[in-house]
Formats: C-alpha cells, structure tokens, sequence
C-alpha cells in the first residue's frame, strides 16, 4: 500500500511535469464538462502537492506501521491517495465542474482521515464544525461559479475566463466577494479560521501536514484562479479587502500561536498567520493591478506564490516533526517535553530549520518569498494615489511585528521541547524516530534550505508565471538583486563560522547554576506559559482570558497548602460572532416551523397558493 | 500677495516640523514638569517663528510680539506652573486614561488628521500647509490633553497649547495682525489661567487631590 | 579598490567594537564621578574570557556552543552594511535594509535558544523577555528604515547614505528627524542600553540580556560580549551613516580618507557621549513600561512614513 502510495504520488507528479499542457477529458461520462488540462499556475500547485507529498508519504510509511493496526492501516492509505489524487484534480481541473467535484472529495477525504485517528464525542464534534465550515465554503464557491453561468454560457474555465473580462461592475463584486469568502474559509483567514484549529491537531501527524501545507494552499489556488485569472483584479478596494484580511490574520494568528502549548494546534495558528501573510501578498498585488503597477504587482503575486510553496515545505516539516515527538513521547503538549535535542538529534536538527524557515531568517526559504512581499510593500511609496502611498509602506510595519512575534513563538517552542531538561518521564526516554520518518523530515529540510541559499533557480518560473497572471511587461528588478546577493551571504557566513570556530576551547561540563542551592529540577525551567507570558500580558486585550486562581487554605494565601491556577482563552469568535448567527438561524427555523401544521388541507393550500403566485407573477412579468 | 510665497510662509514651514515634535513629546510626557519645559519650548518656538518674520517683512510690531510672547508663555506662565507645583505638593506624575504609546499614536493620528483637513484650505488663503497643519494640530492636541489627563494642571497646560494653536493659525492665515487684538488674546488666557490656577486650589483644599475624575463624585 | 574598503571598513567596525563600549562606560563614570575603567579593559576582558575553560550545564545540546558563533557571524555580517569612511559597504548596495535586520534577527533568535539550553529559569526568563522587546523592536526599526528608504527611493543602506550625502544639514526633511528619533530609540533597545536594559546589572527583576547568557562562561561568553560591542559600533555607525554621513570620502584619495577618518570619529565620540549622557540621566524603565517606550518609537516611526507620502505633494 505504501509503496503504491509513493509510486502514484511519484508517477503522478513525474508525467505531468514533463508533459506539456495536455488535456484529458472524460466528459462523455457526465452531463457537464469534465476537462483537466495544466497551465502554469495549475503546474505550479501540482508541483506544490508533489513535493510535499512524497516526503509525507515516506514518513507516513513506518508512522502508520507503528500506529495504527492492519485494517486502518488500509483504509488510512486508501484515503491518503485519494486525498491527495483529489488535490491534484482541483489543480488540474480546467472546468468548475471538475474543480468542485474534486474539491468536494478533498473535503471529504480529510475529514476520513481525521475519524481514522478515533471517534470520541468531542472528536466528533470538532469534526462536525470542519465539515459545516468547509461545505459553507464550497457552498459559496459552487455560488461563485453559478454566478458565472449567465456570463460564460459554460463552465468550461477557458469561457469563464474570457467572460471574466466584459463582466457588469455589480456581477464582478459578487463574485469577488464570493470566492474571498469561499477561499477565505478553505484557506482559514480570521474570522473565518474556527476550523482550522480544531480539525487540524485531531488529524494524525502526516495528515496534518498535508491539511496545513497543502490542503490550505489549494484554497489560495482557488482564490488566485479566481481573483487573477478569471477576474483580472478589481477596484483598488478588492485589495485592501484582502490586505486587511491578511494583516488580521497575519497578527491574530501568531498572538493565538504564542499562547498555545498543544504543539499542534500552535502550529494550526501558525498556518493561519502564514495564509495572513500570502494574503498581504496576495492584496497587495490586487492594489498595484488597480492601479496600473504591474512590475510592482507582479513582485508582491511572486512573493505570495513563493511563500505558498514556502509554507507547504516548512509546515509540513513541523507538523511531521511534531509527528515524530508524538511518535516517541506520546504528547504533543510542551509542557511536557523538553531536553529532546540530545535524545533525538536529527529530529531536532530539521526541526530547527523548519523554524529558522517559518520566521524568515536569511539563508532559509521563508525569508525570500517574505522579502519580496516587504519589498513589494515598498513599492507602494512610487504610487501617485495617496491612500496607496501611505498604507502600503505602514503594512510593512504589521508585517515587522508578525515576523518578530513568530520569532518569539518558535523560540519557546524549540526552546520549550528541543532545550533544558525533560519536563516528563517520556520526554526523558524518548529516542529518535525511525530511518523512514528521518528521511521525509529531512527531504524537506533540504527543500528549505536549497529554496533558502539558492533562490535564483526557483524565482524565475514563479516570477514569470506571476507577470503572465497580472500582465507585467518586465520582470521585477528586485528579484534578481535577492537571487544575486543571497548566496554570496551564504558564502561569507559559512566562511566567517569556519574562522570564528577557531576560537573555542574544550569545554567542561558544570551544573547549571541554582544560585548555589542544590537540587535544581526541571519544573524550575521556563515553562511554555510562563515564556509567552510577557506577550500575552502586553496584547492582553485580544486574548480576552478567563483566570482562575484557586488558593487552599483560603486564610493562609502566604503559605498554601495547595494552589491551583487555570487560565482560559476564550476566542471570542464563537461567542460574538458565530453564536449570534446561529442563534438568528436557529429562531429563524422556530419561525418557520409554524407552517408545519401537520394538517394536510394546509399543505394543499400551500400548493394551491405557490401556483396562484406563480401565475400572478407570470402575467405580471409578462 | 498671499503668504505662501514670501520668506515668511517657508520660515512657518520649516519650523512647523519642531512643533509636530512638540505634540508628540507632550502626548508622550509622563511627568507634569516636562510638559511644562516642552511647552515652553513650543512657545519659544513661535516667538521665534515671529521675529525671524518680522525680520523678513520689516515690521517692528512683530518684535514687541515676540518679546511679549517671551515674556509671558516661555518664562512667565513656566515659572508660574513650577512654583504652582511646589506650593501643591501633588505628585509629579501625570495620571492618563490612555498609555504613553496610544497617546502618541493619537497625536499621530491628529497629525494627519490636521493635514487633510487643511488640504483644501490652505491654497484657498495662500497659507503655507504644513504651519497651517501645525496649528491645527496644536488646537487638537491641547484638546486631546485636556480631555485624556486627569489632573487639573495639565489641563491648564492643554488649555495654553490650544491657545497656541489658535495664535499659529491666526499668524499663518492672517500674518499681520494688529496688536492690540493680540495683546487683548494674551489677556483673556491669562484670565482663563488666574481662574483655573484658583480653581486648582479650591480642589486641592477641598479634596486634598487634583484628580478631576473624582469630581464626579459630586453628582447628587 | 571598494572591496580593500569594505574589508577595512569591516574590519574597523569589529576590531574597533570592544574599544567604543570601553570609551562609553569610561565617559559614564566621569559623569558619575568615578574614576572608571581605562577604555582598552573590554580588550582585555575578551582576551581573558578566550583563554578560560568553557563551562557547559549537563542539560545543554549542541545549540549551546552553537548559539554564540551564530551571534557572532550574523553581527560581523551586519557590519558589511555599513558605509563608514566613503559611502561603499560590503553588503550595502547589493543586500537592502530587510536583510540587515532578519540577519540581526537570526543571532538574536539563537542566542535566546541558546539561553533556553542551559535548563535553568534565568536563561528561559532572559530568552522571554528578549522575545518581547525584540519583536516590539522590530516595528519601529523597520518604519524607521522604510521612511529613509523612501525619501531616498533606495531600500539599500548606501543607497540611504548617498541620498542624506546630497544635501546639507539644513535641507533633511522631517522624516529624517522622526526616522532618527525611532531608530535612535530601537539602537538603544537592541543593544541592551539603559531605559530597556541595565548592562551592569545581575538583579533578576530587571535583567534581559544578561539573564539570557548567564550559563555562558569562558570563550562563549567572549563571543557573546564581543558581538554585543559589535552591535553597539554597529548601530552608532548605521545611525551616522544613515542620518549625518557628512564627511565622508568622496574620493579614495589619502587625505579624503583621513579627513574621514576624523569625521568619523568625531561623530562617533559625539554618539557616545549622547549615549553616557542618556545612560547616566534616565532610571531603567519598568519591565512591563519598555513595550510602552518602544510604542512611543513606533508611532514615530509611523508619523515618519506617513511624512514621506505628506512630502511628495
């Protein structure tokens, strides 16, 4: 099964790379058209799922193995493949109908994959939010292409596209703001992220992997097909739609992130923050189209696609690596780990490029595409619109203060699990993972980093195919400089360490110091909470935290005999947003159920009355 | 001739940056004497502006102006304020109800918020933008202290650095004008002054505090 | 030619580094009226530490020892940026201000790893409220940059200095003197100075930098004081550069690099007193007042990029 896994995945992703554009159209078989053909940007993604994938799948093969008994084993690999063949189709598709057949099985088959893993009620439950939340996205999706019907005569995506150009400005925002919200809910931007982390840590590690790395992106697949390719952009407001989306998000994400210590769900916040931050990208190419800067437009599309790839890499890298620490210590809580770095070297190693990667330090992957959106941002200065021209220069500062505050985050966490000492008997024996596990780890380890150190090889193809897309005359300077400089730093930094190195001596090992007390135990070190709690103190306003400090005896506060403190993150989402519009819907049904009588001369009037209306409207029309 | 393109309309200009600095200073002050010295420095600063442009036009009234603002707001009124403090004895911290950051990034937001609203203004009377944004911004600031700061003294001060604001725009819109209405402007605030310096004291005597939020309390 | 200058400058900045840390703490104990140490004791303390035995905790991994080289490097490799005798850098033209500041980032990021190895609360307590000042730090460092950088309609840090070269002292616009108030404001945050950080002190309600490395002993604790010099040189030269870079040489003559030379200097002895000055005149500022401060920094950073789209009209 695995190997079939790894040999379809390679298969797959080997034949449609070296093929041109090639079409395949099983339409006899349905009543709509049901057509795949590749163009750039579908390649792009495939790409995308391919490189992940593989490695995924490698780990998956001795994870699984060690996990799950023999009949889950064959359904969890029978899912895994359809899930990702599913994720390629959406890619691929050339027609709505296709694209959202494949989309509706993507759905479905993580959710699968996400029961695979066990039943429980609140399982079940956090399940159940996923599956409405993502089907009122592709509801909105299947609106957004039904909206096109009338204009496109087909959905068929080479008519959309060409209706795309001579739509009515009414017809243009609707469908904007459609497949913002229906994308936008796929892709997990605040407010419409509840999904994200609650479906995302129940899965098991390979699958959160994919879910985060590549299921999201196919979310930004769709939005850029949509927002660029049928749309061609908008009005400048599109963008600052999707700029304040990505700024909400991008901050949000990262201060929700800080303050979790379940390892998983810290890096479902994560993957929010980083949607956030292609969405910057993403609205900021929108303004520069809007207003006739397609270089500047093209650089700010190139970062978001970069960082896309980008964050499938190193996301999945960190989700796998957290698979591994599940895999040895059987928690995924920080609180409980610690001192992992010398029990599991190379874990620890490519853990740590996923982090160096996900806050964009220079010589990894995420600083490049992150530069570029900087830079992009920059550009916003050499516009003559004068909102343009001070709010895209002040994002930078929004995106300064999500990089630093990601920066933080994963210095508690590798501090926290890889660092110190063990904070539990697991995390104390736990051992390294397995060759297989190691493997696909480490192949994308080495993607971040040949991304990172030579990025002039993967900017070209992304540069071109996002000039094609905003029909930029030339291709942006700035790309070239990044490409040139990069590894000539690389260069100097390796040779500054060879020379510095030269300055250390052998070294001698002391107890740390305990303010010369004895007995220095683990519980003293910094713990997750304790680290994050100067920036939860400072942003306290977003987290909205329900404290609870419990003290027994309740006379003696000085000198207690036990103390108990429990502290609460309210997201306030469900209980402002969401809760008022299920509450509207639910009376909204009471309402309606009076017109279920039960008595049948009622139910005859019903009919009765729908044909006069009709008819009355018939002649009216008429 | 409008102001705009004389000497006098760049001098404005060129120093109205020094009195943006002043608003944020003043936003960020956290201590009663240092809002005190910055506005002194303020007023320093629009003497100054007076004097180099009665240099610049030739007019002597200008001088006595200056001298008189000297006088008055850049030593008089400070010295006034310290000996205030040091007869009250109240704690020289300035109580806010918004933090150093957000005041400051209020008076950031007043700073644009003056510069579009004179936009469209300023090329009506030839007055040069940037003064005629200082000032406007001036008058919003001192607004801003008195509504967000506690105590009675600072409000004093927003009070004075509002009366700033208004002498700035009355200098860049209408440079010129006659003295005696200048002289009659200094007179009315040092009246308002006298009245709060008493009132302050009243406060003090009553409630042994200047935390006007307490006042309130009055309320049957 | 450039490159001989780059590395001179380079190598200026690193070797100099220890020797402006030792000429600010001499001038803070004249203001105080101490005797002080002589000004070549930092040299001197480096040079001890290299020789002592490196003491490593038994819960400590390899980022440990790894931490103070990568703090190191990544401070030798800012200084490339800097433009300080003629206006060329190593990095400066190629590499932009983005890149100066996730490479300051990078040190930053494993030196508070490395005081998280040391399995003791002290280092996690440093690493904490590191991560807390840095990436408030970062906003109104970077405005700060972008506003200069959009005067000068160049990201790159010579590009900056050309730009301030072609006029005088007079015609800097606003936004230089709100980007400078921010950057100055960030300088002295990033290297641990007063109102943020107290370097001379071991007193754990306040400490952040020192609380981070106090596991580190020996050659790795010279690696980390020296990079810590650097990063003072290095931001004193970045200011001067970015905000008052007169006197630079224009040619490569010998007198023009002289005359530089004691420009420089000068400039750089001014910095320094202004910085003993700061340091002897303001208290420490509460743990929980220093995002306050940088706020403070932040929105002068803001006002400054928002100037830049006031000024175009």
């Amino acid at each position: 099964m695995a190997v079939a896994t790894l040999a379809g995945c390679g298969a797959s992703g080997h034949s449609l790379l070296n093929s041109e554009v090639r079409k395949l159209n099983p339409s006899l078989l349905t009543p709509f058209p049901f057509t795949f053909s590749l163009d750039p940007l579908g390649l792009f993604f495939l790409i995308l799922i391919c490189t992940v994938s593989l490695p995924v799948a490698l780990f998956s093969v001795s994870y699984v193995k060690r996990h799950y008994s023999a009949a889950r084993q064959k359904w969890l690999w029978a899912l895994l493949f359809l899930f990702v063949t599913s994720m390629a189709g959406v890619v691929a598709a050339s027609s709505g109908f296709a694209f959202l057949v494949c989309w509706e099985i993507m759905s479905l088959a993580s959710a699968g994959l996400i029961l695979i893993e066990g039943s429980s009620g609140d399982r079940r439950h956090n399940l159940f939010i996923y599956l409405l939340m993502t089907h009122a996205a592709t509801a909105a999706v299947i609106a957004a292409f039904l909206v096109f019907l009338p204009h496109s005569h087909s959905l068929d995506f080479a008519a959309i596209r060409a209706a795309g150009a001579t739509l009515p400005p009414g017809v243009r925002i609707a469908l904007f703001l459609l497949a913002f919200a229906g994308f936008g809910t796929k892709a997990g931007i605040i407010p419409l992220h509840l999904w994200l982390p609650r479906a995302h840590p129940i899965a098991p590690s390979p699958v959160s992997a994919l879910m985060s790395g590549v299921m999201l992106k196919i979310a930004v697949y769709g939005f850029v097909r949509f927002a660029f390719d049928f749309l061609v952009g908008g009005p400048a407001w599109f963008g600052y739609l999707v700029l304040v989306a990505g700024a909400v998000s991008g901050l949000l994400g990262v201060l929700y992130a800080i303050a979790e210590h379940d390892l998983k769900r810290l890096l479902a916040y994560h993957s929010v923050e980083n949607i956030g931050i292609i969405y910057l990208g993403l609205g900021a190419s929108l303004v520069f189209m809007a207003h006739g800067a397609r270089v500047w437009a093209a650089l700010a599309l190139a970062g978001a696609l970069l960082h896309t790839l980008n964050h499938a890499l190193f996301k999945s890298l960190l989700f796998l690596g957290t698979g591994a620490i599940a895999d040895s210590t059987h928690t995924v809580d920080l609180e409980k780990l610690g001192g992992l770095q010398r029990r599991m070297p190379v874990t620890g190693a490519v853990f740590l490029i996923g982090c160096c990667s996900i806050i964009g330090l220079p010589l990894f992957n995420g600083f490049i595409s992150e530069w570029m959106i900087f830079r992009s941002f920059l550009g916003g200065s050499t516009l003559t619109n004068s909102i343009a021209q001070t709010l895209l220069p002040l994002i930078v500062g929004v995106l300064a203060l999500i990089g630093g505050l990601a920066a933080a985050c994963f210095v508690k966490v590798f501090g926290v699990a890889f660092l110190g000492r063990p904070r539990s008997q697991e995390a104390e024996h736990a051992s390294e993972a397995p060759l297989a596990m190691r493997a696909g780890m480490m192949l994308l380890a080495a993607g971040c980093m040949v991304i990172g150190i030579w990025p002039g090889a993967f900017l070209r193809p992304i540069v071109s195919l996002a000039q094609s897309l905003v029909g930029a005359p030339a291709a942006p300077p700035e790309t070239l400089l990044i490409a040139r400089v990069i590894p000539w730093v690389a260069a100097a930094f390796l040779a500054l360490l060879a020379v510095v190195s030269v300055l250390k001596r052998a070294k001698r090992q002391t107890p740390t110091w305990a303010c010369g007390l004895p007995g220095l135990t683990s519980r003293m070190q910094y713990t997750s909470t304790s680290f994050s709690k100067p920036i939860r103190f400072v942003f306290g306003r977003v987290y909205k935290a329900d404290r609870k400090l419990e003290v027994l005896p309740e006379d003696q506060p000085y000198f207690p005999a036990s103390i108990s403190y429990h502290s609460v993150r309210t997201t306030s989402y469900e209980r402002f947003l969401y809760r008022p519009f299920v509450d509207g819907v639910v009376a909204a049904a009471n309402q309606l159920r009076r017109l279920q009588t039960g008595n049948i001369q009622v139910y005859l009037l019903y009919i009765v009355m729908t044909l006069v209306s009709l008819l009355l409207y018939l002649r009216l029309a008429g | 001739m409008g102001i705009l393109e004389t000497t006098a309309g760049k001098v404005l200009s060129a120093y109205s940056v020094f009195l943006f600095l002043t608003v944020l200073a003043q936003a960020a002050a956290r201590r009663f004497s240092t809002n005190v010295l910055l506005f002194s420095l303020q007023s320093a600063i629009i003497a100054i502006q007076v004097a180099v442009i009665g240099y610049h036009e030739k007019l002597v009234e200008a001088y006595v102006v200056a001298a008189l603002i000297v006088l008055l707001k850049v030593v008089g009124i400070p010295y006034a304020f310290f000996r205030l403090i040091e007869k009250l004895q109240s704690p020289r911290e300035v109580i806010s109800a918004t933090s150093a950051a957000e005041s400051v990034f209020v008076a950031v937001g007043i700073i644009c918020l003056s510069y579009a609203a004179v936009r469209s203004y300023a090329s009506g009377v030839h007055a040069p933008e940037d003064s005629l944004a200082a000032s406007v911004a001036l008058i919003l600031t001192g607004a801003f202290l008195m509504v967000s700061r506690r105590k009675a003294l600072v409000q004093m001060i927003g009070l004075l650095v509002l009366e700033n604001g208004i002498f700035l725009a009355a200098l860049t819109t209408t440079f010129g004008m006659p003295l005696i209405i200048e002289i009659g402007i200094f007179f009315d605030v040092l009246i308002g002054l006298l009245l709060m310096g008493l009132f302050v004291f009243r406060i003090r005597d009553t409630f042994d505090h200047l935390d006007v939020s307490k006042l309130r309390k009055l309320r049957g | 030619m450039t490159i001989a200058l780059g590395v001179l400058q380079v190598v200026l900045l690193v070797i100099g580094a220890p020797l402006l840390r030792g000429i600010v703490g001499r001038l803070k104990a004249v203001l105080q009226r101490r005797r002080g140490a002589p000004i070549w004791r930092p040299y001197a303390d480096i040079w001890k530490l290299l020789h002592k035995e490196d003491l490593v905790p038994p819960s400590a991994s390899g980022i440990f020892g790894l931490a103070p080289l990568l703090l190191l490097v990544t401070s030798i490799l800012a200084t490339a940026f800097v433009p300080l005798l003629a206006n060329s850098a190593l990095l400066g033209s190629t590499g932009d201000f983005i890149l100066l500041v996730y490479l300051l980032a990078f040190g930053r990021f494993f030196l508070a790893l490395g005081g998280m190895d040391g399995g003791s609360a002290f280092g996690g307590m440093g690493a904490s409220r590191e991560a807390l000042v840095s990436s408030l730090a970062e906003v109104p460092l970077v405005l700060g940059l972008v506003a200069v950088a959009i005067q000068a309609s160049n990201a790159s840090v010579v590009g900056m200095t050309e730009w301030a070269l072609e006029r005088n002292f007079f015609n800097i616009s606003a936004v230089h003197l709100l980007a400078f108030l921010a950057l100055g404001i960030v300088a002295l945050a990033e290297t641990g100075r007063m109102p943020v950080d107290n370097p001379a002190t071991h007193l754990e309600l306040t400490m952040i930098h020192e609380g981070m490395v106090l596991e580190y002993s020996g050659p790795n604790l010279a690696l980390i004081e020296w990079a810590g010099a650097i990063k003072l040189s290095f931001m004193a030269g970045l200011l001067i550069a970015l905000f008052a870079p007169w006197g630079m040489a224009t040619t490569f003559s010998p007198a023009a690099l002289g005359l530089a030379a004691v420009a420089m200097l000068a400039k750089t002895f001014a910095l320094a007193v202004a910085l003993a000055v700061i340091e002897s005149g303001i208290a420490k500022l509460r743990m929980y007042a220093v995002p306050d401060f940088l706020g403070v920094a932040a929105a002068f950073g803001t006002l400054a990029v928002i100037f830049t789209a006031l000024m175009k009209r």
